[in-house]
């Protein structure tokens, strides 16, 4: 007993310790001599938009073998912007990040990091690859906050079987155009007759649906909404009013139900319970998984002379950092001028209009039906106000949203619906910017 | 909590032969004097210290700056802050709401859980599957209940409406009308949490002697006469720590109400809880200094209605 090695507690320990220490070395020399470069990216597309999105991330992966690339997938909306900015105050953000070009007010000031255009142009892309409007939304004095990858307005899908059936096809078998708020309704009412139950399939109690559709028209009829710190708003009431009297029409249980939520628009698309659906051009997945009859135009001319069609930009950004590694930084521009590149798939399969002229205009592009029919709305996009609390999943949307699911669902007139919102505007801007 | 520890426990010290022995043990190795105890309180100490004293401290000085989450700079505003809450409509909207919410939800989770607990004190069949499933509820995730309830408060796929609908009834707007907004939330908090105050009253009921029961019943007291006259009474303790704890519990509504209206605040705002409008304020709109002294008037007042009830509860006893 005595003449055997005896394994006592503290052997036990410093062993342990011993090992453990070796085995951090050898971890710490392993990660020194590889020589890779770390680049870290965050994005919020989840659902059939994120697998698309994986596609880019994994191309970029495939082209450039020596980054260690992590990619951080987190739910879209007011929850990605809170982390993203509290990230990018902490100094400790990622290196490439996605951003809806509408939320560059808040951001852009202090939190981003200008992309440098020779390092672009070094690159192969130059600022007027972009649509006209796009560019106008990314350049905030002077400098180019944003690099676009796509623009996605509202859009409208119909259902070609019923639209037959309605008599609402023209001899080419796409949609009679429709050119006012009235064609439109009565559109709505003649495929309600053919399906029974609504005509246009409607998110009427969804902030982001209401929001899209409310925006669109009244940018249309001419309206305005500034948004300067202290107030008051400056919105023009009647087209507002117009504005909500449309929806509130249009919401009447037959033309479109008042209360269908988010999910449940695309699904009574997608199970022919409705003619038309409207929404964003990425519930296209919804509807070709469905295996229904069905095509997509631009969201049409209701009132005035310019088809305006709410809409944003998905954009890459260079959240500011306490320190920027030449490398990694460089790492940053090839990526997103891999994923621009390659957003053909991103276009094709999710609805989103390519934001780079060589790929919106390349005959595979073209070729790609419906998706390509719309493709003209990237000239007349109508962004959301400027503000710190407007852009998309932004309280604005939010709160307006509230507002329109009243008017939606007759809970509030019109008038009393834009006095809502117009005073709500006024409260907020009276708090004063935090910027 | 339980009556009858509190009636044994004087009983058990009165013989003199074993108190004076106790006594000496304490004197002798106590770890309250001795300069051990200090290392075993400090690791509590040290992230209690980080995680609760100094961010109520830090929040209470941001409350008096114009600090903002995507600004570099901040200036000191003194009571600005404080001075523009009292105008903003929104903080006594969701206010009102949380207290609507409080009261809406304090009196069915204090007064079911009491005839739940009953119902199974009686002594009905398979007592541990009736705690079971009435207890099951309370040990779901938030995200869990709240996807259930959705599709349950569906309006056009939805059980409920389903029913209402096959009973020959309109369909309700669970989650659409501005007058249902707040119910629906309150009806999915009564189920979910009510397990909580189910338990609390279930023990205290096990705790009521039997000898008690029984000497009524030979004086002639019915079952009627004996749940008012000796149930409820001895209840009264475990009643008024229930509702101190679910107030408390209810006024920090925020997580139902906010993943069921996906952060939206519900139909026409009607379900806006003021730390939902805390949250709002401080990291959606990047405003931390005001929503600090949100924050800070709201732990005012929830400190103030913790001091009435124990008041309330104080003179009660005596």
């Amino acid at each position: 007993m005595t003449t055997a090695p005896r394994l006592t507690r503290r052997t036990l320990l410093r062993a342990t310790v011993a090992a453990g220490g070796a085995a951090l070395l050898s971890s710490c020399a392993g990660g020194a001599s590889g020589g890779a470069v770390d680049l870290a990216y965050w994005n919020f597309f989840t659902g059939s938009d994120g697998e698309l999105m994986v596609d880019l991330v994994e191309a970029y992966r495939g082209e450039a073998p020596g980054v260690r690339l992590t990619d951080t997938t987190l739910m879209w909306g007011s929850p990605y912007y809170t982390k993203l900015a509290m990230a990018c105050a902490g100094g400790r953000a990622p290196d490439l990040a996605t951003m809806h070009a509408s939320r560059l007010a808040t951001f852009g000031r202090d939190l981003l990091d200008e992309w440098d255009r020779d390092e672009l142009a070094a690159r192969g892309v130059t600022l007027d690859e972009f649509p006209q409007p796009v560019q106008d939304r990314v350049v905030i004095d002077g400098r180019l906050m944003a690099l676009p990858l796509d623009t996605h307005p509202l859009v409208l899908y119909y259902n070609t079987d019923i639209c037959e059936r309605a008599g609402l096809l023209g001899a080419d078998g796409s949609l009679s155009p429709i050119r006012s708020a009235e064609q439109m309704l009565d559109a709505g009412r003649r495929a309600a007759e053919v399906t029974g139950a609504t005509g246009i399939a409607f998110g009427a109690a969804d902030n982001f649906a209401s929001w899209m559709v409310f925006w669109s028209t009244f940018r249309q009829l001419g309206g305005e909404m500034l948004l300067p710190d202290g107030g008051p708003a400056e919105v023009d009431r009647d087209a507002m009013v117009q504005a909500m009297t449309f929806m509130h029409d249009m919401c009447d249980g037959t033309i479109a139900s008042g209360t269908l939520d988010g999910p449940a628009a695309p699904a009574a698309f997608a199970s022919q319970q409705a003619g038309f659906l409207l929404i964003g051009p990425w519930e296209v997945t919804t509807a070709r998984t469905a295996e229904i009859p069905f095509s997509m135009t631009q969201f049409p001319l209701l009132y005035g002379d310019t088809p305006y069609a709410r809409a944003d930009s998905h954009s890459f950004v260079l959240p500011s950092r306490v320190s920027v590694d030449p490398a990694v930084r460089s790492a940053a521009y090839d990526m997103a001028v891999s994923m621009l590149r390659n957003s053909l798939g991103w276009a094709a399969g999710g609805g989103h209009i390519p934001a780079l002229s060589a790929v919106a205009e390349s005959p595979e592009y073209l070729a790609e039906k419906p998706i390509s029919n719309y493709r003209d709305a990237a000239q007349v996009v109508a962004f959301d106000p400027e503000g710190y609390f407007s852009g998309s999943g932004s309280t604005l949307m939010s709160r307006a949203g509230q507002t329109l699911q009243g008017v939606n669902s007759r809970a509030l007139t019109p008038e009393q619906g834009a006095d809502d919102l117009i005073g709500w505007l006024d409260q907020q801007l009276r708090l004063g910017s935090p910027l | 909590m339980s009556t009858s520890s509190t009636v044994r426990d004087p009983g058990a010290t009165a013989p003199g032969s074993t108190g004076p022995q106790r006594a000496d043990r304490r004197t002798g190795r106590s770890l309250v004097g001795g300069r051990g105890g200090i290392w075993f309180v400090l690791p509590f100490m040290v992230v209690y210290a980080a995680f609760v004293l100094w961010p109520l401290l830090y929040g209470l000085g941001l409350s008096f700056f114009d600090t903002s989450l995507v600004s570099d700079e901040s200036q000191f505003v003194g009571l600005d802050n404080y001075a523009r809450l009292l105008g903003d409509s929104e903080v006594w909207r969701t206010l009102w709401v949380t207290v609507l919410f409080t009261a809406g939800s304090t009196i069915p989770l204090v007064a079911i859980a009491l005839v739940m607990a009953l119902l199974v004190q009686t002594g009905v069949r398979g007592q541990w599957f009736w705690r079971f499933v009435y207890f099951a509820p309370f040990l779901l995730p938030v995200a869990t209940v709240v996807l259930i309830w959705q599709w349950l408060f569906s309006g056009d796929f939805g059980l409920f409406n389903g029913v209402l609908t096959g009973l020959g009834l309109p369909e309700v707007g669970w989650l659409t009308e501005p007058e249902m907004g707040l119910w629906s939330v309150i009806i999915l908090t009564v189920w979910w949490t009510i397990g909580f105050n189910f338990l609390l009253y279930l023990a205290a009921l096990q705790g009521i002697p039997d000898q008690l029961y029984e000497a009524a019943e030979i004086d002639g007291a019915g079952g009627w006469r004996r749940l008012f006259s000796i149930t409820l009474p001895l209840l009264t303790r475990t009643t008024a720590l229930v509702v101190v704890l679910q107030v408390l519990a209810s006024l920090k509504l925020f997580d139902q109400a906010y993943i069921l209206y996906r952060g939206s605040g519900g139909p026409g705002g009607s379900a806006t809880p003021i730390l939902q409008y805390v949250y709002d304020t401080g990291f959606v709109d990047y405003r931390l200094g005001y929503a600090s002294a949100i924050s800070y008037v709201f732990f005012v007042l929830i400190i103030l209605i913790a001091l009435v009830q124990a008041r309330l509860s104080r003179r009660s006893e005596s």
